[in-house]
């Protein structure tokens, strides 16, 4: 007991010891660990969230990129095909109806040639008659006598050949 | 210049004396139990300050236990006890190194010569901290021994047959484990005693002998000591819970 006593040793003091650290242990795990660990992990769940959420975002954007990219191609492409099957119809349309204009044009010359053709006729046959007159009257202003009608039209028919 | 083993008395509170050692014991308690409710009251999803420093050593105490013990579980279990001895022997070192620790205290004399009592002593510097703390490991590590693995599971560990295979080697050296779970005791908490002790007095011996610079590199050699102390208690703590929970490997 000298011993103990020397070293300092007294039971009120190593019982007020023990007591305080027993408390500081219970209140620091009621009070600051336990929330703070709860805390922490609670944190690090959502930062995992977190991260996982932004990996599965930029998988997800990546892939709208190529479906993007696939669609951008796939308009591109129908609408090239739209154009051209476009100025091929228009192509097809501008020559027929360069053709049609064409036959149009030729039967209206040839309407016109045939037209002209029967005119000429037309136009010969009232000059022959008219001259055919013209010399009758001129001929028998000439002759100044009939000889009779059968022999009249006779030299008519026959100086109009 | 006088050194006592003994903490010194500052006053009595009725029956019992209140040591230097014991103030500051309750106040390193005080001012943890104060700084880390700040924290933790107003703790925010992005630390800052304090909270990092805070989070910065219960994330390291906690995965340096995980390491130790493998199992999630149980490291959370340890996690209190070991915590709150890594900061409370920390801490009560630390203030043993405080300017003036040794110097303001109550005049006091003795055989006509007057002396001061200092205010502050580190609670590690007082054996009656160290043998309560180390009591109280001791027989948590027994009683952990017993919970995980039953009375007769751990008596196996210290009482072995000597009609097996080690025969009378194996019984001897189960009984010198005994003995050295006793051992324990004295061990943690003359280490811890002896350290903190030897520091304050290699500072005062310096601060007698030499009074500017040159205690410097013992000064940062205490706070060295301070840490390392704390963290070897906490740490064969931690080692011993664990070895107390493994089965006897006979």
């Amino acid at each position: 007991m000298e011993a103990l006593s020397n070293l300092g040793i007294d039971w009120k003091l190593f019982l007020a010891q023990a007591v305080n650290f027993l408390i500081l242990l219970f209140v620091l795990r009621r009070y600051a660990y336990q929330p703070m660990l709860d805390f922490l992990e609670k944190r690090t769940a959502r930062i995992e969230q977190g991260l996982k959420d932004a990996q599965s975002a930029q998988v997800k954007l990546s892939e709208m990129e190529a479906k993007e990219k696939a669609i951008l191609a796939e308009a591109h492409t129908e609408a090239r095909n739209i154009i051209a099957t476009a100025e091929e119809s228009a192509k097809k349309r501008d020559s027929e109806r360069e053709k049609e204009t064409e036959a149009k044009v030729e039967r209206l010359l040839e309407e016109a040639t045939v037209k002209i053709r029967e005119e000429k006729n037309t136009v010969m046959a009232e000059a022959k008659k008219e001259i055919g007159e013209l010399i009758i009257l001129s001929v028998e202003k000439i002759l100044r006598e009939k000889i009779d009608a059968t022999k009249d039209e006779n030299l008519i028919k026959e100086m109009v050949k | 210049m006088e050194i006592s083993i003994a903490a010194e008395k500052l006053f009595m509170l009725g029956t019992f004396p209140v040591t230097n050692s014991f103030l500051i014991a309750f106040l390193v308690s005080f001012g943890l139990i104060v700084v880390t409710r700040f924290v933790v009251q107003r703790k925010e999803l992005i630390p800052r300050g304090l909270q990092n420093i805070f989070e910065l050593i219960v994330e390291g105490l906690l995965s340096f236990i995980e390491s130790v013990t493998e199992d999630k579980a149980q490291a959370r279990k340890y996690f209190p006890l070991i915590a709150t001895i890594f900061l409370f022997v920390l801490f009560s070192n630390w203030v043993g190194l405080l300017p003036g620790m040794g110097t303001i205290g109550l005049a006091h004399s003795v055989d006509g010569h007057t002396t001061i009592v200092p205010f502050l002593r580190s609670t590690s510097a007082d054996l009656n901290f160290t043998l309560a703390l180390s009591l109280m490991v001791v027989l948590t590590i027994q009683f952990t021994g017993i919970a995980t693995l039953g009375l007769f599971g751990y008596g196996k560990k210290f009482f072995v047959s000597p009609l097996h295979k080690p025969y009378v080697l194996g019984t001897v050296v189960g009984l010198l484990e005994l003995v050295s779970e006793f051992a324990k005791f004295l061990s943690f908490s003359f280490r811890l005693f002896g350290n903190i002790f030897a520091g304050e007095i290699l500072l005062i011996v310096m601060l007698h002998l030499v009074p500017y610079f040159i205690p410097l590199p013992f000064l940062f050699l205490e706070v060295f000591v301070g840490f390392i102390q704390a963290a070897v208690f906490a740490m064969l703590t931690l080692v011993f819970l664990k070895m107390a929970t493994l089965p006897a490997e006979h």
